[in-house]
C-alpha cells in the first residue's frame, strides 16, 4: 500500500531542547494511524511541521510520494491535509455554513445555497448529522467538533489530522466520533489521532507511532499489540492501568452534605439540592461534564464559597460556616483543580509551597518568626518521598516545574498533612502516565490507610479505575450514587447527560 | 540533579536569568547616557557636567549630609511602595500618607510641652506619625478588602483629603503669622535634627530621620525574609488564590500591608516635615509619594535595593542645581531622572535583551560542544 | 545581600568615573555673575518668576554679565538654601528670590555668605535684613485700585468679582484695593458697578487651573461682568472662562494680575479679553538692584516699599481695550495717589473679605 505521507528524519529543536530527534512517520492511504506518547513527548511538534507551523531542522516530508516543502498552513491545505484542533476555531454566533465557508468565500459574492448543499451532501456521506443553518452557539461540544471536521472535509481534506479530539467529549460523543473516524477511514480519507488515551487507539487505529522525549521509539500493529505493550513503549517502563485496591468496608462517615444549595458565578444556583456522604476507607468519584456544578460543590465544602442553604457535616460537626483555615486545621486536605492558580505560588520555591498551609505553626514558626531549617527540612521529605524533580531540589521555583511534578509537589503536600478527608479535583489533568500512575496510588493509599477520599474527574476512566463508589452531577444536581462493581460506562454517561438509570429500564 | 535527561525535558528555555540587580545599573547607565546626549546637544560638556552634579551632591559634609537627609523620605517612601507592591498592593497614596504623618508630627511639635525629654518626644511623634500614617493607609486597605474599591482609587482620593486636611490645620493650629502659606518654623529642638550632627556635616538637615530610614530598611528586611507575617503578605502578593485556598485571611493581609505600607509613608512624613524641613507649606503635595514608585522599581522593591536606589536619587535630586549652576537647565537633570525612571520601568525590556544575550552565549556554547561531540 | 553590595559598588564605579572630572579646576573669573532661584512656578510662569528672570536678563545683556536661573528640587527652606548655594558655588554673587516663599532660605543664606548680594521680592524679611540682603515689597493695594477704577470706567455699570488664590496678604491687599477703586470710580465718576460678596472669592490654592475655570463660570454665570483674577496657575484657569465665553460672544471681561496679562486673554483675533493688569513691575525692579549691584551701589539692609510713587505699582500704561479717555483718567488718579491726594489704605476695614 502506498504512503500518503512519509516523514523521514524529523528533527526539531527549540533553545535548550530537542522536541523531535530523528522521528519517522509513515501513513498509509486510507488508515487510521495513531501517534502516541506522554505530553512533551513531541507529537504536536512533530504535527505543527506537518501543518506547516514549523519547519523542520532536518528530515523528508513527502507527501503521496513526492516530496514537500511545507512553509504555512495554507500549504497544508493546498496539499490536502486539514487539522481539527483541540480548541475550536468557531464563531459562536454563525451559522454552521458561514462559519464553513469564512475564509473560503471563493469570490466577491458569496454562494451560501451551494455551499449549503454540498454541506449537506458532506454531511449524509459520512453521517455527521450536520445541518448547514444551525448556529454554532446552539449546538453541543460533540457538533461544534463534527463542524470542524465537516470544515475540513468542504476543503477537500484527505489527509486529516486530529489533536486529542475526545478530551472534551462525553462517552456517547466519543463512541460517536469514533464511528465518524472510520466511516471516513472507510471512504479512502487518511487519518492521523493524535492522543495518549490507549483505549481509543485500540478501537479505531490500524497502526501506532510511539515517540518518547522526542525520540522514535516505534511503529507497532494496535491489533496485535495490548495496551500494556504500548504503555510500556510509550513510558519506558512497565506500567499498570488498573490500581491495585483491595475490597474493604468503608467505616463511618467523615463528610455529610445535605441538600446543600450554592450559587456559581452568575448569581444562580450551581449546585441544588445536594446530598452525598463520603466514608472513611473508601473513594467517592463525582462524574460529571465539566461545568455542571463540581467546582461550585468543591469550593462550597473546602470553604472558598458561601453556601445558600444546607449542611456541609465533617466528622460530625457543621463546618459551613468555618473558615478555610479552620477546615484544614479539622483535617481537610483538597487537591485544586487547577494546580498553578489555586495549588501553588508559581513564584515561590518549593519549600515555601510545602507549608503554605502550616507556616505559621510549629515546627516551621516560633512567635511569628520562620524556621528556614525546619521547613526545608520538611519539604526536602516530601519531595524525596513523593520523587518530585526539579533543577534545583526544594530551591526551585515551583513555576519551573514540569506539571506532573507540580502536581506531585501538591499531592506530597496534602497527603503528609494525613488528612481525615482528601479531595481530589482532576488530579491528573494533562499528566502523562508515568505520573499518572504515581497520583492513582497516593490517592488509593490514602483510602486503605482508612481515610475518606472525594475524587472529581471529567475522565471517567479514573473515575472507574479508582472510586468505590460514583455520584453522578448533572446541572447542579445529583443524579444518583452507584456502587462502581453495579454500573459501567455507559450507565454513567446516560445520567451524565441527565437520564437517570432506573427511567433506562422503564423505557425498556 | 537524578536524571540529567528529564531535567532538560522539565525546564526548556532554561539559559540563565538576569539577576535584578544587573536591570537596575543597565537602568542607570543607560539613564546616564541618555543624559549625556542630552548634554551633548544643548552643547556642553557632559563629563563636566557629571561631574558638577557629583559636585553639588558630594563635595563637601554639608552637601553629603543634604543628599543623605534628602534620600531618607526616599527610602521611606520607596520601602512603603515597595511593601505594598509585595503584598499586591499598587500604594499610589505615598503622599497623602506623608502629608498626615507630617502635618501629625508638626502638630505635636508645637504642641507637646518643651519641657518633654527629647528621647521622650522624638518616640512620641515617631509613634505619632507611624500610627497617622498606618491609618491612612489602612482605611485604602479596609475600602479594598471590604467593599474592593481599588487601592489606586482610594488611595488618590485619600492623598487629597490629607491635601486639604493639612490645608486647614495649618492655619487652625499651627499658623505662621508671618508666612500665611507655611506651618509655622519648628525650633531645632523639636524637629528630629541633633546638633552635635549637624555641627559634624557643616549645617546640613541630616537628621535621625535617616537612622529611622536605615533601620526601617532591616525591619522591613527582616519581616518579608523571616516572620510568618512576611511569608503571609507575600503569599497573598504572589498569588492571591492560592493563598486564599491555604486559608491565609486575604483581607485582613491587605489591611495589614496597606497600614504598614502608610505607617513607612507617615514616617517618611515626619523626616520630611520635621527633619529635612521645618515646616510645612498649604496647598503642596509632595512629590516624594511618587519618587518612592520610582525608587522601589529601580531598587527591585527588595528594602537593599532600596536603600541605595534612594541613594542615587537623592545624589540626583541634590545635584542637580550644581549640574545646572553651569549653564545647563534645571530640567535637564529633571530628564535625566525622568529617563531613569523610563529605563527602570522598562525594565521588563532590558531583562529580555539580557535574557537575550544570555540565550545566545547558551546556545554557542552548547554548539560548540555539539560540534566537538560529532568530531 | 551579594547582590546589593555589587549594586553598591558600582554605583560608586560610575560615581568615581565622573569624579575623576572633578580634579580639573576652573579659574574663577572676577567678573560679576547674576542668578536666579524659580519659586514654586516655572520659568516661563508668565509672571514672578519669568517677569524678575527678565529683569536680570535685560540688566545682564546690558552690562555684558553671567547670568541663569536654577529651578530647586522642592519648595522647602532647604531646597531653596541648596539653590542659592548651588549659585554661590557656582561663582554667582547676585541672587534674585522672587516670591515670599524664599523668606527662611534668604535668613539663612544672609548670615553664610558675607559676599553674596541677595535680593527678596514680595517679603519683608521680618526676621531681620542683613547687610548684603535688599527686601523688596509692593503696595498691592495701589495697582489694584487703579485696576478697579479702570474696570469701573470701561463697564460704566454692571458687576465685578474677584478670584484669589491663597488668603493672604498681598492677595487680599489686590482685593481691598481693587474694590476701593471701584467705589472711588462710582462715587467720583458716576459709573454704578456693584460688589457682591458671594462673587469674591478665594480658591485656597495658585496651581488648580480647573478650579479657577469653575469659580469663574460660576461667577459669571450668577452675572459678573469682569472678574480680577489675582490666583497664580488658579487665576489662569479664571482668564481660560473668560476666553471662551468672550469667545461665544459674552461681553465679559477679565483683569489680570502680577505682569501685564494682556496676551494670556488673547482671542486669536487680535484682541484679548484682559481689561487691564494689576501690575508689580518684578521686571524694573529686578533690572534697578542689577543696575546697583554693577555700579557699587547695592542698597544692603534695606526694605524697598514700592508703589505707584515709585513707578514700580500700578496697570500698563496702554490697553486698546481701554479708551484713551479712561487711561487719561486713571493716570490723572495715578498722580493724585503720587501726590498723596488719594491714599490706598491697605486693609480691609469696611470692604469685603
Amino acid at each position: 500500500m502506498s504512503h500518503v505521507i512519509e516523514m523521514l528524519g524529523i528533527r526539531k529543536e527549540f533553545p535548550g531542547i530537542v522536541a523531535n530527534d530523528n522521528i519517522n512517520l509513515q501513513v498509509e492511504e486510507g488508515e487510521i494511524h495513531a501517534i502516541l506518547g506522554e505530553n512533551g513527548a513531541g507529537k504536536s511538534t512533530l504535527m505543527s511541521i506537518l501543518f506547516g507551523l514549523y519547519q523542520a531542522d532536518k528530515g523528508v516530508i513527502k507527501v503521496r510520494g513526492k516530496e514537500v516543502s511545507i512553509k504555512s498552513p495554507n500549504d497544508a491545505f493546498d496539499l490536502g491535509i486539514g487539522m481539527v484542533h483541540q480548541h475550536f476555531q468557531l464563531v459562536h454566533n454563525f451559522t454552521v455554513a458561514e462559519n464553513i465557508i469564512l475564509g473560503k468565500e471563493g469570490g466577491f459574492v458569496y454562494d451560501i445555497k451551494s455551499a449549503s448543499k454540498k454541506i449537506k451532501e458532506i454531511s449524509k456521506r459520512y453521517g455527521l448529522e450536520i445541518e448547514p443553518d444551525m448556529v454554532i452557539e446552539d449546538i453541543t461540544v460533540g457538533m461544534q467538533q463534527r463542524v470542524e471536521i465537516l470544515k475540513m472535509l468542504y476543503r477537500d481534506a484527505d489527509i486529516l489530522i486530529f489533536d486529542e479530539p475526545t478530551a472534551v467529549l462525553t462517552p456517547q460523543e466519543i463512541d460517536e466520533l469514533m464511528t465518524i473516524m472510520k466511516n471516513l477511514a472507510a471512504e479512502g480519507k487518511s487519518i492521523i489521532l493524535i492522543t495518549h488515551k490507549l483505549d481509543e487507539i485500540k478501537r479505531v487505529a490500524k497502526r501506532c507511532t510511539i515517540i518518547r522525549r522526542g525520540k522514535f521509539i516505534g511503529v507497532v500493529d494496535v491489533a496485535t499489540t495490548s495496551v500494556n505493550e504500548m504503555a510500556a513503549m510509550m513510558v519506558g517502563r512497565p506500567v499498570s492501568f488498573k490500581v491495585d485496591k483491595a475490597p474493604k468496608t468503608p467505616g463511618e462517615a467523615v463528610l455529610e452534605v445535605e441538600n446543600l444549595n450554592v450559587l456559581n458565578n452568575k448569581g444562580v444556583l450551581g449546585v441544588k439540592d445536594f446530598s452525598l456522604s463520603v466514608r472513611r476507607g473508601e473513594i467517592v468519584g463525582i462524574a460529571g461534564v465539566d461545568g455542571n456544578g463540581q467546582t461550585e460543590l468543591i469550593e462550597a465544602i473546602t470553604g472558598l464559597r458561601k453556601i445558600q442553604s444546607g449542611s456541609i457535616k465533617f466528622l460530625g460537626d457543621d463546618i459551613s460556616s468555618l473558615s478555610i483555615k479552620e477546615r484544614n486545621e479539622k483535617g481537610l486536605g483538597h487537591i485544586p483543580e487547577d494546580r498553578q492558580k489555586r495549588g501553588l505560588i508559581l513564584s515561590f520555591p518549593i519549600a515555601s509551597n510545602m507549608v503554605i498551609k502550616d507556616f505559621d505553626k510549629a515546627p516551621f514558626s516560633k512567635n511569628g518568626i520562620l524556621d528556614k531549617d525546619a521547613i526545608r527540612k520538611y519539604s526536602q521529605e516530601i519531595v524525596d518521598k513523593f520523587d518530585v524533580r526539579s533543577g534545583e531540589g526544594i530551591d526551585s521555583l515551583a513555576g519551573m516545574l514540569s506539571g506532573g511534578n507540580q502536581q506531585k509537589a501538591i499531592i506530597g503536600r496534602e497527603v503528609t498533612e494525613d488528612p481525615d478527608l482528601l479531595i481530589a479535583v482532576q488530579p491528573t489533568r494533562g499528566l502523562d502516565v508515568g505520573a499518572i500512575e504515581f497520583i492513582h496510588q497516593a490517592i488509593v493509599a490514602q483510602r486503605d490507610k482508612g481515610k475518606a477520599v472525594l475524587l472529581v474527574s471529567f475522565e471517567l476512566d479514573e473515575i472507574f479505575n479508582l472510586s468505590d463508589r460514583i455520584a453522578v452531577i448533572n446541572a447542579g444536581r445529583l443524579i444518583d450514587i452507584v456502587k462502581t462493581e453495579d454500573t459501567d460506562v455507559h450507565d454513567v454517561g446516560l445520567m451524565m447527560a441527565g437520564i437517570k438509570a432506573e427511567k433506562k429500564e422503564e423505557n425498556k | 540533579m537524578k536524571n540529567k535527561s528529564t531535567k532538560v525535558i522539565n525546564k526548556p528555555l532554561q539559559a540563565k536569568k538576569v539577576p535584578s540587580f544587573l536591570v537596575s545599573i543597565s537602568a542607570v547607565i543607560l539613564g546616564v547616557i541618555a543624559g549625556s546626549i542630552l548634554i551633548l546637544i544643548i552643547g556642553k560638556n557632559p563629563i563636566v557636567g557629571f561631574e558638577r552634579l557629583l559636585f553639588g551632591a558630594f563635595s563637601n559634609k554639608r552637601r553629603i549630609g543634604n543628599t543623605l537627609s534628602m534620600s531618607t523620605q526616599l527610602i521611606l517612601m520607596g520601602l512603603s511602595f515597595s511593601f505594598a507592591y509585595k503584598t499586591g498592593l499598587f500604594n499610589i497614596g505615598g503622599s497623602g500618607q506623608m502629608l498626615m504623618g507630617g502635618i501629625v508630627s508638626t502638630i505635636l511639635g508645637h504642641y507637646l510641652p518643651s519641657s518633654l525629654p527629647k528621647p521622650v518626644y522624638i518616640v512620641i511623634v515617631v509613634i505619632g506619625a507611624l500610627a497617622i500614617g498606618g491609618l491612612w493607609g489602612l482605611i485604602a486597605g479596609f475600602l479594598k478588602a471590604k467593599f474592593n474599591v481599588h487601592e489606586v482609587v482610594s488611595s488618590i482620593m485619600l492623598n487629597w483629603i490629607a491635601y486639604w486636611l493639612v490645608y486647614d490645620f495649618i492655619p487652625r493650629f499651627v499658623k505662621d503669622q508671618a508666612i500665611a502659606v507655611k506651618s509655622k518654623p519648628l525650633d531645632f529642638s523639636r524637629t528630629l535634627g541633633l546638633e552635635w550632627l549637624r555641627k559634624a556635616t557643616g549645617m546640613s538637615t541630616l537628621n535621625l530621620g535617616f537612622l529611622f530610614a536605615i533601620i526601617a530598611c532591616v525591619v522591613i528586611w527582616f519581616i518579608l525574609e523571616k516572620t510568618t507575617l512576611g511569608f503571609n503578605l507575600k503569599a497573598v502578593g504572589a498569588n492571591k488564590y492560592c493563598a486564599e485556598y491555604a486559608g491565609i485571611k486575604i483581607q485582613k493581609s491587605i489591611m495589614i500591608s496597606m497600614a504598614i505600607a502608610g505607617a513607612l509613608a507617615g514616617l517618611a512624613g515626619l523626616t520630611y516635615y520635621c527633619g529635612y524641613s521645618n515646616l510645612m507649606e498649604m496647598g503642596k503635595m509632595p512629590n516624594e509619594g511618587f519618587d518612592g514608585i520610582a525608587v522601589a522599581l529601580l531598587g527591585n522593591c527588595s528594602p537593599i535595593g532600596v536603600f541605595f536606589a534612594a541613594i542615587f536619587f537623592g545624589a540626583l535630586k541634590m545635584g542637580k542645581g550644581s549640574l545646572a549652576a553651569t549653564g545647563i537647565p534645571t530640567e535637564l537633570a529633571d530628564t535625566i531622572i525622568a529617563t531613569i525612571i523610563y529605563f527602570t520601568a522598562t525594565s521588563v525590556i532590558i531583562a529580555s535583551f539580557w535574557n537575550k544575550i544570555y540565550k545566545k552565549r547558551y546556545e554557542k556554547k552548547k554548539a560548540k560542544l555539539e560540534g566537538e561531540e560529532k568530531k | 545581600m551579594k547582590k546589593t553590595i555589587a549594586l553598591a559598588l558600582a554605583l560608586l564605579l560610575c560615581f568615581s568615573v565622573f569624579a575623576q572630572g572633578a580634579a580639573e579646576t576652573k579659574t574663577e573669573t572676577p567678573a560679576l555673575k547674576v542668578g536666579m532661584v524659580t519659586d514654586s512656578g516655572t520659568i516661563d510662569d508668565r509672571s514672578f518668576n519669568q517677569g524678575t528672570f527678565e529683569g536680570v536678563k535685560k540688566a545682564a545683556e546690558e552690562f555684558g554679565l553671567e547670568c541663569t536661573y536654577l529651578r530647586p528640587s522642592g519648595t522647602t527652606t532647604t531646597d531653596y538654601v541648596t539653590a542659592i548655594t548651588d549659585l554661590y558655588d557656582a561663582g554667582y554673587r547676585f541672587i534674585a528670590c522672587p516670591g515670599f516663599l524664599f523668606a527662611d532660605a534668604v535668613a539663612q543664606v544672609q548670615a553664610m555668605y558675607d559676599d553674596l548680594m541677595l535680593v527678596i521680592i514680595d517679603d519683608a524679611l521680618s526676621a531681620g535684613i542683613g547687610a548684603n540682603s535688599v527686601a523688596v515689597v509692593f503696595k498691592e493695594h495701589e495697582s489694584g485700585f487703579l485696576a478697579g477704577l479702570a474696570t469701573a470706567l470701561k463697564l460704566e455699570e454692571g458687576s465685578v468679582g474677584f478670584l484669589g488664590g491663597m488668603e493672604i496678604p498681598s492677595v487680599q491687599k489686590f482685593n481691598w484695593g481693587f474694590q476701593q477703586g471701584v467705589i472711588y470710580a462710582n462715587e467720583n465718576y458716576g459709573t454704578k458697578i456693584t460688589m457682591d460678596p458671594s462673587n469674591f472669592v478665594y480658591s485656597g490654592s495658585f496651581a488648580d487651573i480647573a478650579l479657577g475655570q469653575q469659580i469663574a463660570n460660576t461667577l459669571f454665570s450668577k452675572g459678573v461682568d469682569a472678574v480680577f483674577c489675582a490666583a497664580g496657575t488658579t487665576g489662569v484657569g479664571g482668564l481660560n472662562e473668560t476666553k471662551n465665553r468672550a469667545l461665544s460672544g459674552e461681553n465679559v471681561w477679565a483683569v489680570g494680575v502680577d505682569v501685564d496679562q494682556y496676551y494670556e486673554g488673547d482671542l486669536g483675533n487680535g484682541k484679548s479679553c484682559i481689561l487691564t493688569s494689576a501690575m508689580k513691575d518684578v521686571t524694573g525692579v529686578a533690572y534697578d538692584m542689577v543696575k546697583a549691584a554693577v555700579e557699587g551701589k547695592f542698597p544692603g539692609g534695606t526694605l524697598l516699599t514700592l508703589g505707584v510713587a515709585d513707578d514700580r505699582a500700578g496697570i500698563p500704561a496702554s490697553n486698546p481695550n481701554l479708551t484713551p479717555e479712561i487711561e487719561a483718567k486713571v493716570a490723572e488718579v495715578a498722580a493724585l495717589i503720587k501726590a498723596g491726594t488719594v491714599v490706598v489704605r491697605d486693609n480691609g476695614a469696611g470692604l469685603i473679605k
